[in-house]
């Protein structure tokens, strides 16, 4: 009879399948998961909320945090006032004079170097466009000040950053030419380099001003 | 005329020409360093290598004269394979310095490694050659020797131009370096020209260096206004800062030359204070500032009484041979059919003779004014005056008692400056009223009756007419300081109160008011002024 009845009664069945294990039980299993995150939750075994500013989350390695400009070995900036940052700045807020340097192997260097931090969209833009690995950013995304014009920071501010320590290096296309090591955390004994300024690798030989001695004659 | 093909176009082209002049007047451009249309043909640099049908070799277009029924053709595979190793082989030994070098973003190596070049460099950088770098070659130039074509334009511009020879070629194979013997400077008055000509980088300019990025720049076509000779220039200007001039090219007038006084003319008008609102003298002696309209109604009325007092013939009217052709058409309007004045002067130093006096063989002139010969023709002498020491003294003997006084500092300075300068001092002191239109302060303006400030070379739209009678478009790079107005536009203002109909509402109006008005300018050629000019009457 029942093979030859094509209606199936779907409560009939319902009725007569269901069982205690099957209402009660299965959706606890079911939510397995979810009961036992809130229960982690509730004892603080896990938080995705963190006591900011004591902890931190480490931000990745691109993130586009407060631009830095790198140093010579000598110390002073390694930008020759090219404008291609200025020239590549959507929200125009990087402004630069150059001077004329000594050495006739650098020959140009920027005498003012500002970024309004106000302004600036921070896109990155102007890390991408420097030919000479110059302008990188770093992963300090707090850019406060207690004073509007405080917030152009030149030259001095960019390039001395004691507060890297904390925060450490972000988006630079060209790993090689900024010693990589001192983006990891302040633990490591190289950071304390940075706490004076960005050093540079052995390998620059690749810019032509920073290695190269011409011959005395 | 000599009928040939190039890339399957036929064109026709005066006997002898090269073939880069025929390709260019056929739009088809060849790449090409060391030739120049205003320099002797040299073919060293070889990267306008093209196909000639029938000769075994390619050839260089700016050394081989064009034929009846030749066969050129500039893009085929065979010469773009020798024009991309034509420009490996002259970036071998460069520096690659483009972050530092002023000629980024019109340099030529780059325009021409983007179109035909694009290959990857053999050489690492720390194998070039290396050559000295940021010579001083005196108040013009800097020389790089590292970013040089070796395309030997300036040797040959030195040599055929100025005839003055400082440049040449020094050491062998891929030591050759330009310069001059000992690293002397380069103290000719067109050294300025070097650095234009220059295709790269190598010679650039100490007063534009590190100034601005060309990129930035915004063009304004104009004339320079140093002297009568009206050299046609670009004005490269940003942000309301002039950075600097260069000479366009027009063969009639300055070939592709400036010198370099009028080079460095810009700077001139941004020294000194300048005049920045009308000034009229009040009843204590002291001179206030006030509204335009105000001042032009005051010294309408000042000139007019002064006129009726003494007589037409009491009123002089003395102009500026730096003024426009507009300002000086409607000064002669406003002052001889409004006044009646019969004394129009603009003689300072026998400007006259002057005018077509040459100062060398290139380009300067004597006559340190930009439209003497518009003055001229336009009729603004008095042979009864026969300059301004004339009205002086006619002033001094009270036959004249009130002028119109227009003066312009000059832009190439000359030791005569001051005199000029002191003349007309000496005239508005012995004047009773006087109106002074002048875009710098100076002392002698304190006694003047009304100030009216004008707009300067570079701030006004008109036109110069050049030592030949060539009447040429000048162009406004800058907004002017304060409330100052082109002098065409304060007389338009005094013609108005005067009751004249007219309306000007731009320079052009008044140019196409000159061509139908004025004699002297009836065949100008009004779609010509803007270039190469046009030659009236």
């Amino acid at each position: 009879m029942k093979k030859a009845s094509k209606v199936i009664n779907v409560s009939d069945r319902a009725g007569r399948e269901s069982s205690f294990t099957k209402e009660v039980l299965g959706p606890l299993v079911g939510m397995k998961l979810t009961i036992s995150r809130m229960a982690q939750n509730l004892t603080g075994q896990i938080s995705p909320t963190i006591s900011y500013p004591e902890e931190r989350r480490r931000y990745s390695d691109r993130y586009r945090g407060a631009h830095i400009l790198t140093a010579r070995q000598d110390g002073t900036p390694r930008c020759v006032a090219c404008y291609m940052c200025a020239t590549a700045c959507p929200a125009d807020c990087i402004y630069i004079e150059p001077g004329q340097h000594p050495d006739p192997l650098i020959e140009k260097f920027p005498t003012r170097f500002e970024i309004d931090m106000l302004r600036c969209v921070f896109c990155g833009y102007c890390v991408e466009a420097c030919p000479e690995e110059a302008i990188i950013m770093s992963r300090q995304s707090e850019i406060c000040a207690l004073a509007r014009d405080e917030t152009v920071w030149g030259i001095e501010r960019l390039m001395r950053r004691p507060e890297l320590k904390e925060f450490g290096l972000g988006f630079r296309p060209n790993d090689k030419l900024v010693d990589s090591a001192l983006a990891v955390t302040p633990k490591v004994k190289q950071a304390e380099k940075m706490a004076g300024r960005i050093t540079l690798k052995e390998n620059v030989e690749m810019i032509p001003h920073v290695t190269f001695d011409p011959s005395p004659d | 005329m000599t009928k040939l093909i190039i890339n399957d176009r036929e064109i026709e082209v005066r006997d002898g020409a090269m073939i880069i002049q025929a390709a260019a007047e056929a739009g088809v451009e060849i790449p090409h360093y060391c030739y120049h249309p205003d320099l002797p043909v040299d073919g060293n640099c070889r990267m306008c290598l093209v196909d000639v049908e029938k000769m075994p070799k390619l050839t260089p277009a700016c050394a081989t004269t064009v034929a009846e029924g030749m066969v050129v053709r500039t893009n085929n595979e065979r010469v773009k394979e020798a024009v991309r190793g034509v420009l490996e082989f002259l970036l071998v030994n460069h520096p690659v310095d483009c972050p530092v070098c002023d000629q980024a973003g019109e340099c030529r190596l780059q325009d021409y490694y983007m179109v035909y070049g694009l290959h990857t460099s053999e050489i690492p950088l720390e194998m070039k050659v290396r050559k000295r770098k940021v010579i001083d070659l005196g108040p013009m130039v800097v020389l790089d020797t590292e970013r040089c074509v070796l395309c030997s334009r300036c040797v040959r511009f030195c040599d055929h131009v100025t005839g003055t020879g400082e440049l040449q070629f020094f050491g062998r194979g891929d030591h050759v370096e330009i310069g001059t013997f000992e690293d002397r400077p380069i103290l000719n008055p067109y050294s300025g020209n070097v650095v234009d000509i220059c295709p790269v980088g190598a010679l650039t300019s100490r007063d534009f260096r590190f100034k601005c990025r060309v990129w930035f720049l915004h063009s304004t076509d104009s004339v320079c206004a140093g002297c009568s000779t009206g050299c046609n220039v670009r004005i490269d200007h940003r942000d309301g800062t002039i950075f600097r001039v260069i000479p366009r090219r027009n063969v009639d007038v300055n070939k592709s030359w400036l010198c370099d006084e009028g080079r460095m003319s810009f700077h001139e008008v941004s020294k000194g204070d300048r005049v920045k609102f009308p000034l009229i003298k009040g009843r204590d002696g002291m001179q206030a500032p006030a509204e335009w309209s105000e001042a032009v109604t005051v010294a309408h009325s000042g000139l007019k009484e002064a006129a009726r007092k003494y007589g037409p013939v009491s009123v002089l009217g003395l102009a500026s041979a730096s003024a426009t052709n507009e300002a000086l058409f409607l000064f002669k309007r406003y002052l001889a059919e409004q006044l009646g004045a019969e004394l129009l002067e603009f003689r300072l130093d026998s400007e006259d003779t002057r005018v077509l006096e040459r100062e060398d063989d290139v380009l300067r002139r004597l006559d340190k004014h930009p439209n003497a010969k518009g003055a001229l023709m336009l009729g603004l002498t008095s042979e009864r005056l026969g300059g301004v020491e004339g009205a002086i003294s006619e002033a001094r003997a009270g036959r004249i008692k009130a002028a119109v006084v227009t003066y312009y500092g000059p832009l190439v300075r000359r030791d005569s400056d001051e005199l000029a300068e002191a003349k007309i001092a000496e005239l508005i002191d012995a004047l009773e009223y006087s109106v002074v239109l002048a875009a710098h302060k100076a002392e002698w303006q304190a006694k003047a009756n009304v100030v009216l400030p004008v707009t300067a070379w570079t701030e006004e739209e008109g036109t110069y007419t050049n030592y030949q009678g060539r009447v040429q478009a000048v162009g406004k790079a800058l907004h002017a300081p304060g409330d100052s107005l082109p002098a065409w536009s304060i007389f338009a203002a005094l013609l108005e109160a005067a009751g004249d109909k007219s309306i000007w509402l731009s320079a052009a109006d008044v140019l196409s008011t000159i061509a139908q008005a004025a004699p002297e300018f009836a065949n100008l050629d009004l779609n010509a002024v803007k270039w190469p000019g046009s030659v009236a009457g």
